[in-house]
């Protein structure tokens, strides 16, 4: 039982991937990390099994500097995001293997194996080959090889991202109910910020060179400390327009620099906004803080009211994404799927100014945190 | 008429083959017969395509011969031997150019195992000869042969074993490693059983290099110790030329490369045509 510390860890080729990173994941913690694809995740899971070696840094685990461990020496046990189920062996053979790798007694390992398998509900096709099972119980079964080898460290590399919906969401709640993963340090990794935001104790957003903001779901949603992380957490992603601020009658306002649309500052964001004597934004604010006013409607003070034109309508079962055309700029709202636009027709956006994020147009920093 | 152009190509492709495989198979039939015709028969001008009479008896006049077992049961040991040593050794060499190319001497290694192949085998055919005799004392054992042939086998085997091991995954031996099995034991637990259809074709390769090789062992055995094709000619040398006997020997040594064939041929062609398809 320990925890996993590690400290101005760095990792590159022909450029850096992983530059000075410094993080700490108790035990019982389960830390997701989140990004892009090609950042870096798989290469700071690679890292931690010891599959690389760093170039710099330090990973310590428990107190003990595991570093310079080959990776079967490592406490560690990580899922692929291939599965890399061992094709030539059974459901069975494959979850006993890190068993067998400590030539346990047959009885021991045949116990384990099974609890193991009935946990995950693949006790019925321990005889099958990994081939003659479906994505989800090959999913499974990875997990099993994993969670049967008592690790102190779970590293899982995207290990649902290559499911269908339905299977999932049910494999995402069962990671959340897994007893064994609360006793041990986890990290998760994913491209996918609402597995991150549901699953992650706490969150890292990976960028270029390493983790951006550290926080809980809550933290890098609502108040994420640059562009990059606003932009990488929400579906669809958060509308960003290139502003000039200026006061106009004593009020401060956002001018889009591509289109005659301007924007009112809310007052709380203003007087920080003024003190920073920024100039130059990245006005962001997410489609869930757009909505569409209904003729005749009542709108309340704090909506800036837009009249629009519907560019594109795309109904999606619970919601429906809006594209809509104001002043020469484009903006994306959410909306019920219920009422159907249909391309061209004129409407009226209500956009939730309080809502919105203001970055440093050069540093990608968040101005109003 | 897609359906007419269809079926005369079909018919074409089955006559043509039909004739390859005659043209192909007619040498072992002529061997067969060949070998339970009299001397008599076999020595007529007129060539005759089925026996006037099937003597039995030819079996065995070749079989009570001692030497003439002896010479198959070397044969079988020398092959079976060199071929478990090449592919162990070959497999062990080509991993380690397939997985740690740097550290093995890369791309100008793997060529140079394979370069060894390439030269007339008969420009070293003295100098092996000497090196066996003055280090064995003795060139006349199955232990000379045994070891000669790896030098033809071995870069065969390290080489096509090096393309097997570089389409196994990797992620595989990474996984193994994570469960805690040591390289060594990740490659026999994993690495090594990926490679099985390719291994097969690789001893069968090796295996029929062995159990024909003629040149060499000429050279270095024949009294203490005799492979089939240095056998064969005794059945026509001196003043007796039993040319059926010689057939029904060379008959009887063609069947077991044959029926290996046979029963491997499933290994044959997925290893050979493992990379090609990906699974």
């Amino acid at each position: 039982m320990a925890q996993l510390q590690i400290e101005g860890l760095c990792k590159g080729w022909d450029f850096p991937v992983i530059d000075q990173m410094n993080l700490t994941v108790e035990e019982g913690e389960f830390f997701v990390v989140v990004g892009p694809s090609g950042i870096g995740k798989t290469t700071l899971l690679r890292l931690i099994a010891g599959l690389e070696s760093p170039n710099e840094g330090r990973i310590i685990l428990g107190g003990n500097d595991i570093s310079r461990l080959p990776p079967y020496k490592r406490p560690v046990a990580m899922t692929f995001e291939s599965y890399a189920l061992y094709p030539h062996l059974s459901v069975f053979e494959n979850i006993a293997s890190p068993l067998r790798a400590r030539r346990l007694p047959k009885r021991e390992i045949e116990q384990r194996v099974m609890d193991v398998a009935r946990l995950l509900k693949i006790d019925q096709l321990i005889t099958r080959r990994p081939a003659e099972v479906s994505g989800g119980q090959k999913q499974r079964t990875a997990l099993g090889r994993t969670l049967v080898a008592d690790p102190e460290v779970f590293l899982l590399d995207e290990p649902i991202s290559h499911l269908d919906a339905k299977i999932r969401h049910e494999l995402r709640a069962q990671f959340h109910t897994l007893e064994a993963l609360r006793r041990v340090a986890n990290i998760y990794v994913t491209h996918d910020y609402a597995e991150a935001l549901s699953l992650g104790d706490r969150i890292g957003v990976m960028g270029q060179g390493g983790l951006v903001q550290v926080g809980t779901a809550h933290e890098v949603f609502e108040k994420p400390q640059t562009l990059f992380v606003a932009e990488h957490l929400g579906q669809p992603s958060i509308n960003i327009l290139d502003c000039e601020l200026s006061t106009e009658d004593g009020v401060l306002i956002a001018c889009h620099r591509e289109s005659s649309l301007t924007l009112p500052v809310a007052q709380a964001h203003a007087q920080q906004l003024k003190r920073g004597n920024a100039s130059h934004v990245s006005y962001g604010i997410r489609p869930q803080y757009i909505t569409v006013i209904a003729d005749g409607e009542a709108v309340c003070d704090s909506l800036h009211v837009v009249d629009c034109t519907v560019s594109l309508f795309e109904p999606l079962g619970t919601y429906a994404i809006l594209m809509a055309e104001t002043a020469g700029a484009t903006i994306t709202a959410l909306s019920s799927p219920e009422h159907r636009y249909e391309q061209g027709e004129s409407i009226r956006l209500g956009i939730d100014t309080a809502e919105a994020f203001f970055f440093d147009a050069v540093t990608g920093k968040n101005l109003v945190l | 008429m897609r359906d007419r152009h269809y079926k005369l190509v079909a018919t074409l492709m089955f006559v043509f083959l039909g004739l390859w495989t005659i043209i192909s198979l007619f040498p072992y039939y002529f061997q067969f017969i060949t070998g339970f015709k009299g001397i008599e028969e076999v020595n007529r001008i007129t060539p005759t395509f089925w026996p006037d009479e099937f003597l039995w008896s030819n079996l065995d006049l070749v079989f009570s011969d001692e030497t003439n077992v002896a010479a198959l049961l070397d044969t079988l040991l020398i092959a079976s031997a060199n071929t478990a040593l090449a592919v162990f050794l070959g497999s062990l060499a080509g991993y380690a150019l397939a997985r740690f190319p740097r550290q093995a001497g890369g791309e100008n290694m793997a060529f140079w195992i394979l370069s060894n192949r390439m030269f007339p085998p008969v420009a070293i055919l003295l100098p092996m000869f000497r090196a066996f005799d003055t280090v064995l004392g003795s060139t006349d054992n199955h232990l000379s042969l045994i070891i000669l042939y790896l030098v033809f086998n071995m870069p065969l085997a390290t080489w096509l074993m090096m393309v097997f091991f570089r389409d196994a995954p990797r992620e595989l031996e990474e996984a193994a490693y994570l469960d805690g099995y040591s390289p060594l034991r990740a490659f026999f637990k994993v690495t090594l059983p990926q490679v099985v259809p390719g291994m097969m074709s690789v001893a069968l390769l090796c295996w029929i290099f062995a159990w024909n090789e003629y040149l060499f062992a000429n050279m270095l055995v024949g009294s203490n110790v005799a492979v089939n094709t240095i056998q064969m000619p005794g059945f026509v040398q001196g003043a007796q030329k039993l040319w059926n006997l010689a057939a029904l020997f060379s008959f009887v040594a063609v069947l077991p490369p044959v029926i290996l064939f046979m029963v491997l041929r499933r290994y044959m062609v997925r290893g050979l045509s493992l990379g090609v398809v990906k699974g």
